[in-house]
C-alpha cells in the first residue's frame, strides 16, 4: 500500500484511482496538490479571502464527492480548475458584488483588518530597492488583474500564474483554442496599458 | 516618463515577469480538514457488510424480535398453504391445462394455436374438468398473492435496517 510520501510521485490519474478505492491519503494528496492553485485562482477572481475560501471548499467537496464520475481521459487539473472557475464566475455574476480593493476588503474597519484582507505581492527581490520595485510591480499587477474582464482574468491567471497549457485553459473555459489565445493576448495588452498608465 | 518614452517590449517583459512572480495563496491551515469532513469516502463492500452486521449485532433484542416475526409469518403462511394444497392437489395438477384454456380465450395467433394443439394432444378432458373449478382456483391464487404482498410489505417495514447513531462530522466541523 502506497504511503503518503509514495503518493507524491504518482500522477493525478493514479492518485484518483487510489482515492476511488477508498484511500483517504489519496484524497488528502489531491487536496495538497491543488489547494493552493485552486484557492489562488478563486482568490484573484473574487478578491475576498473568506469568500474565496468558501468557494474553494465547495469546489473540493464537489470534486472529491464526484470522483466516481471522473473520466480518466480528461485531465484532473482541467476538471478541478473548471469547477473552481465556474464557482468564481457564478459569484462574480451575482447582482451585488462584494469586491475587495487591493488595499483591503470594503468591510475592513481597523488597520489590522485592512492589512489582513489586502492582497500581498510576492517578495522575490534581491536588494532593498529591487524588493521595493518588485513589491510595487506585484501590487500594481494584482490591481491591474482585478480590473480585467473575468474571462480575461481566468485566462491570464491560468496561463501565466498557474502555467497551464493553452489546450487545458480552453478545456477549463469551454472555449475554442483560438479564443483563449485571443483572450490572453488582449489581457496582456490591457495589463501593459494599465501598467504604462501607472508609470507615467 | 511618458507613454511615448516607455518601450512596449519592456512593458511586455515587465508584465510577464510580474505575472510569473505572483505568489500562490494558501487557504487557512484547517482547510483540508474542513473539506475532508464533508467528503464521503467510498468503502469496500466487505467493510459495508461488516459494519451492517456489527450494527445488527449491537441490537440483539431487535434481531430476536425480527427473527420471531419472520418465523411466525412463515408458520402462518405454511399453516394455511400446506393444508390447502393437500386438499386441492387436483387443482395443481390441472393448473397448466387451465392456463392453456384462458390463453385460448385471451391470446390470438400462435398462443391460440398452441392451446389448440394442447387440446388436440389429449389435454381436452382435463380442460373440461377445470372449466368448473377455474373460478375457485383463480380466486385462491389472487388471495394468496395479496397475502404474500401484504406479508412482504410487513416484513420490509420490520426489517428496515436501524439508522446508525453517528454524529455528522460535517456539522461538527462547521
Amino acid at each position: 500500500m502506497a504511503s503518503a510520501k509514495d503518493l507524491r510521485v504518482l500522477g493525478d490519474r493514479e492518485v484518483v484511482a487510489l482515492a476511488k478505492a477508498g484511500r483517504e491519503a489519496a484524497y488528502r494528496e489531491l487536496l495538497r496538490r491543488y489547494e493552493r492553485p485552486v484557492f489562488s485562482l478563486i482568490y484573484r477572481m473574487v478578491r475576498d479571502r473568506a469568500l474565496a475560501e468558501d468557494l474553494a471548499q465547495e469546489t473540493f467537496v464537489k470534486v472529491l464527492n464526484a470522483l466516481e464520475s471522473y473520466r480518466p481521459e480528461y485531465k484532473f487539473s482541467s476538471w478541478i480548475f473548471k469547477i473552481a472557475n465556474n464557482a468564481a464566475i457564478d459569484q462574480l455574476r451575482r447582482p451585488r458584488l462584494d469586491t475587495l480593493s487591493l488595499d483591503g476588503a470594503p468591510h475592513a474597519r481597523t488597520p489590522d483588518e485592512v492589512e489582513a484582507t489586502a492582497l500581498q505581492a510576492a517578495d522575490h527581490a534581491e536588494s532593498p530597492l529591487e524588493e521595493l520595485e518588485s513589491r510595487e510591480l506585484g501590487a500594481a499587477i494584482e490591481r491591474a488583474i482585478g480590473r480585467l474582464r473575468p474571462e480575461y482574468r481566468t485566462a491570464i491567471l491560468l496561463r501565466h500564474v498557474e502555467g497551464r497549457p493553452y489546450e487545458e485553459i480552453a478545456d477549463v473555459m469551454d472555449l475554442p483554442l483560438g479564443t483563449v489565445k485571443t483572450y490572453i493576448h488582449r489581457a496582456r495588452l490591457e495589463l501593459r496599458d494599465i501598467l504604462a498608465g501607472l508609470r507615467t | 516618463m511618458t507613454n511615448q518614452q516607455l518601450d512596449p517590449g519592456d512593458l511586455d517583459a515587465d508584465v510577464l515577469r510580474a505575472l510569473s512572480a505572483l505568489p500562490g495563496f494558501a487557504p487557512s491551515p484547517s482547510f483540508a480538514d474542513r473539506v475532508m469532513a464533508r467528503v464521503s469516502l467510498p468503502r469496500p463492500a466487505a467493510v459495508v457488510l461488516a459494519q451492517r452486521a456489527a450494527l445488527w449485532l449491537s441490537r440483539p433484542r431487535r434481531v430476536a424480535a425480527l427473527a420471531a416475526a419472520y418465523g411466525f409469518s412463515l408458520l402462518v403462511v405454511l399453516s394455511v398453504a400446506v393444508p390447502w394444497i393437500g386438499a386441492h392437489s387436483w387443482l395443481l395438477d390441472t393448473a397448466a391445462a387451465d392456463a392453456l384454456a384462458h390463453a385460448r380465450l385471451w391470446l390470438d395467433g400462435a398462443v391460440v394455436s398452441l392451446a389448440a394443439w394442447a387440446v388436440r394432444s389429449g389435454l381436452g378432458g382435463a380442460l373440461r374438468f377445470v372449466g368448473a373449478a377455474g373460478p375457485a382456483l383463480w380466486a385462491g391464487v389472487a388471495a394468496a398473492s395479496l397475502a404474500y404482498a401484504a406479508g412482504g410489505w410487513g416484513l420490509h417495514r420490520l426489517l428496515k435496517a436501524p439508522a446508525p447513531a453517528v454524529r455528522r462530522d460535517a456539522d461538527v466541523a462547521r
